[in-house]
């Protein structure tokens, strides 16, 4: 039965994947300035990796601090 | 065969990541799993964002992602069919229409509606035939995924099949559908992250959407243009097949009532909730084709074993993807774009197995082999079950690999049970003579006769169509259509139910609510937001 003790009961899914993506941000960031230029033959020369480390890292670290801040507020 | 990808310790650090996120967030929830609700319907407490995004990425699965690049490159902009008018009216009405009845009567699956507006048996045919078309689907997908590994990996199809039974098998198992959900969200973003570097690389390669215009055939370009007939465009179906066929039947026999989608607006926190989460969706899925139709005209653009020579062997459709990333992703983001599609697989084998428990859980084996029993019992039935359908998943894995063409047996599949379904709850949700025979025989009728259509008819050479996917539009409107006339006609020969056991869930005989909240919470103006939106986008690419 749902009662209103156990609504809501679940952790905030914003977390585990705000951590995920900003993890991939920061692994393709590095690995995009720091590693061998030579793969980025394939891809037209661009430094893939750095670009969408950034754009990652970006996304990642928006959910978790809207999972931060909102839990902040709602208290 | 050479595998045409080498992933390097990025990619696999990547990969490895994914998988642990999975599992730690399935163990996670295995402390909240208290009831069987809570296992099969998460305890109807998710927020709209969650469900809509998982309502989508359920139907994003290994087979969509592959199978519509695929299509894409042999089709062009035809493709956007199964995005637009194949699945957004139905969405909207679903949203609208449907979820109240759904979701109001608080029934826990799809075949439960059927046992409460028609009868027991309506039920059993629904939930016997939904069972082992769920575990024919996670054998596609799981077949699917050994297929690409073994191509891009070199890994063996036995031990990839291994690996993500096994992943998905804990995760399911702890968490149930919250898991599979927060998979699917998780899912959602990682496809989409994965795939548009490619996007991105592919159109720089190709001088931007102008070079790819002088680079594929003008036709690949239109939606509809060349729909006046059959003959006219590569699909081989005119613009009443696309209509009737897959915007009317198949698509509104998809998203309104196969379990699998409707379950996730199920599990939602209340009613507003569940109906604004097919609405919701609808936004995203519009925009899929950017990651699916682009990558599959890039690969005839740019790779020359996708150029069309007359009298020449036909290109493998189903690597358009593979090859892409093989061509254009240096390692890093070719670890990540292999993950979204891991993701894909995994997720969209969790949700199959997750509606195929709650079926057997409910439907089957707590309504005729042990009815009764307290909730504690089910709940064990349900992990148990989750270990049972993952194994038989693994065999028919196996079993799928003779079919040469993926999306049209999966076509077919969605017709022979899925099309005539939506007759039989149209006409139990809006018209209320119908009677609980004529939805068991109508229903029957409309399976059998799609059977007829395809064996007899189509195969024994009775009847012709210009192409295969045209045949499967036509036997799911016929089959609709058999439904149809035999479950009125049934209606008008047997007892009808009464009245007072039809309120809340049939029009008509449900009192209106009327709720106070502001315009951009109503479900009215997202359904109505959605569809301007989906006829501008068919006028743009016309």
């Amino acid at each position: 039965m749902i009662t209103p003790e156990n609504r809501k009961h679940f952790f905030d899914l914003k977390i585990p994947l705000g951590t995920l993506l900003s993890f991939y941000g920061i692994v393709l960031l590095v690995y995009g300035a720091f590693g061998p230029k030579s793969i980025y033959a394939k891809s037209l020369n661009i430094d893939v990796n750095l670009i969408w480390g950034i754009v990652m890292l970006i996304v990642g670290t928006a959910f978790l601090s809207v999972a931060f801040f909102g839990k902040r507020k709602a208290r | 065969m050479t595998p045409v990808i080498t992933l390097n310790f990025v990619d696999y650090l990547i990969l490895a990541a994914y998988v642990v996120i999975t599992i730690v967030v399935g163990y996670s929830l295995k402390k909240y799993m208290k009831t069987s609700e809570d296992f099969f319907l998460s305890g109807r407490s998710l927020p709209s964002w969650i469900t809509s995004l998982a309502f989508l990425s359920a139907n994003l699965g290994a087979l969509e992602v592959i199978g519509m690049v695929a299509n894409s490159a042999k089709y062009g902009m035809l493709t956007v069919h199964f995005y637009w008018i194949g699945a957004i009216p139905a969405m909207i009405f679903l949203g609208l229409f449907m979820m109240p009845f759904y979701y109001s009567t608080k029934v826990r699956s799809v075949p439960e509606y059927l046992k409460l507006r028609y009868n027991e048996a309506t039920r059993g045919l629904n939930a016997i035939s939904f069972a082992i078309m769920t575990l024919l689907m996670s054998g596609i997908s799981m077949y699917a995924m050994a297929l690409l590994f073994e191509l891009t990996l070199g890994w063996s199809l036995t031990s990839s099949i291994l690996l993500s039974a096994i992943v998905v098998l804990i995760y399911v198992f702890f968490g149930g559908l919250s898991s599979s959900i927060y998979n699917e969200v998780i899912q959602f973003f990682l496809i989409w992250l994965g795939l548009l570097p490619i996007v991105y690389i592919g159109l720089h390669a190709v001088g931007g959407i102008a070079g790819l215009m002088q680079r594929v055939p003008p036709s690949f370009f239109h939606a509809w243009q060349h729909m006046g007939s059959a003959s006219d465009n590569p699909m081989g179906v005119d613009w009443l097949g696309v209509v009737i066929g897959l915007g009317f039947v198949l698509s509104f026999g998809y998203w309104t009532t196969d379990f699998l989608v409707v379950q996730r607006a199920m599990a939602s926190e209340d009613l507003a909730a569940a109906q604004r989460t097919p609405l919701v969706a609808s936004f995203p899925k519009m925009l899929v084709p950017i990651i699916v139709v682009i990558p599959g005209l890039l690969a005839v653009a740019l790779l020359p074993q996708f150029k069309v020579v007359p009298g020449g062997p036909t290109p493998d459709y189903n690597s358009a993807l593979i090859l892409m990333f093989a061509h254009y992703l240096p390692n890093g983001v070719l670890g990540l774009a292999i993950t979204g599609l891991l993701a894909s697989f995994m997720s969209g084998m969790a949700g199959n197995v997750t509606a195929f428990n709650t079926v057997w859980t409910y439907d089957i084996y707590g309504s005729y082999i042990k009815k009764d029993m307290p909730d504690a019992h089910y709940l064990k039935m349900g992990k148990y079950t989750t270990v049972v359908g993952v194994i038989v998943s693994i065999g028919t894995a196996y079993i799928v690999s003779s079919f040469p063409n993926l999306m049209d047996y999966m076509q077919l599949l969605f017709s022979f049970f899925n099309a005539p379904l939506f007759a039989t709850f149209l006409l139990g949700m809006f018209w209320k003579k119908t009677t609980p025979w004529a939805g068991f025989w109508g229903l029957l009728a409309g399976i059998l006769a799609a059977a007829f259509h395809y064996f007899v008819l189509y195969h024994g050479g009775k009847v012709h169509y210009p192409s295969e996917m045209a045949a499967n539009f036509y036997q799911a409107w016929w089959a609709w259509c058999v439904d149809f006339v035999v479950t009125v006609v049934v209606s008008f020969f047997t007892r009808k139910k009464e009245e007072n056991l039809l309120v809340g869930l049939v029009y008509g005989l449900t009192p209106k609510t009327h709720s106070e909240e502001r315009f951009f919470k109503k479900p009215a103006f997202w359904g109505v937001l959605s569809l301007a939106v989906m006829v501008a986008l068919n006028i743009i690419f016309w």
